[in-house]
């Protein structure tokens, strides 16, 4: 065997197990269309989901409940299927598993605590997340969605007032949803 | 040069395990195109050379190897690499 030979042999392996984007682009996108939807819905009609006082905080938390467990069933079984797992895409599922421990502590801490609505907090830890996402897998689109998300928040503590769940749909849908589309349909080349 | 690496299917496995935390027989088989019993027994010498871990569980009620590269197969495939670049020049 040449050297040459060997050389591609590990170019060619290394190519067969690099990580796959696809994923983490669905993964996006199915969130940036449940959180605007829900928004929307509630912006829209607030009495079908305020009609008690706790209905509004089950609609924010039982539905994002079941589409961690519908995300976390799909990427497990993606993983299953890819066969392996890069480290790149390790790091990314422990970021998004911390963002997922910190939206349970944020909702844990305003049912304990009785404060307002923790739109801002989750968002901004969101903001955090997306940066940090699109900075590991260098795609700018997450990085930028990111950085809205967080130009968002920022101006709600300058000037707040803003209809938190248009906020919320607006936000969601620069960050989440738009980079998402462009993560799905993003070709990944050798 | 390690003789070890020198065979295609060995540099293959340990080429593809190198970005991966671990990575399944299924999908070694498939980057080193090789049969179920020749990569058992390339994987069996990188076991045995502790190049690589194996460990061995069930998906979805179907056994399972996942295999993952030790800090000695890196060290290994990076001098490896060293010197076939060195030949090169």
């Amino acid at each position: 065997m040449t050297k040459e030979e060997q050389i591609k042999i590990i170019n060619d392996a290394i190519i067969q197990t690099k990580n796959s984007l696809k994923p983490i682009g669905y993964n996006l996108l199915f969130w940036g269309i449940l959180i605007i939807s829900m928004s929307l819905f509630h912006y829209f009609f607030p009495e079908l989901v305020q009609f008690s006082n706790y209905s509004s905080l089950v609609y924010w938390i039982a539905i994002p409940v079941i589409g961690m467990i519908y995300t976390t069933n799909y990427n497990i079984k993606t993983g299953h299927k890819i066969g392996y797992e890069t480290q790149l895409g390790r790091v990314v599922k422990i970021i998004w598993a911390v963002f997922g421990l910190s939206w349970f502590l944020h909702v844990a801490i305003t049912l304990i605590k009785g404060i307002n609505n923790p739109t801002l907090e989750i968002l901004f830890s969101l903001a955090i997340t997306l940066i940090m996402t699109g900075l590991i897998i260098k795609f700018k689109n997450i990085t930028i969605g990111g950085l809205l998300l967080l130009a968002f928040v920022v101006y709600n503590h300058v000037s707040p007032g803003l209809n938190f769940l248009l906020m919320n749909a607006c936000g969601i849908a620069f960050g989440m949803l738009i980079p998402g589309i462009s993560l799905y349909r993003f070709k990944e080349t050798k | 040069m390690d003789k070890l690496l020198l065979n295609p299917i060995r540099l293959k496995i340990i080429s593809s395990l190198l970005g991966v935390s671990s990575c399944d027989f299924n999908h070694l088989q498939k980057v080193t195109e090789s049969s179920k019993g020749n990569l058992s027994i390339q994987l069996k010498k990188l076991e045995e050379s502790n190049y690589i871990s194996i460990s061995k569980s069930f998906k979805n009620n179907y056994p399972n190897t996942s295999c993952s590269i030790t800090k000695l197969g890196s060290k290994r495939f990076e001098e490896f690499f060293k010197s076939l670049m060195s030949l090169k020049k």
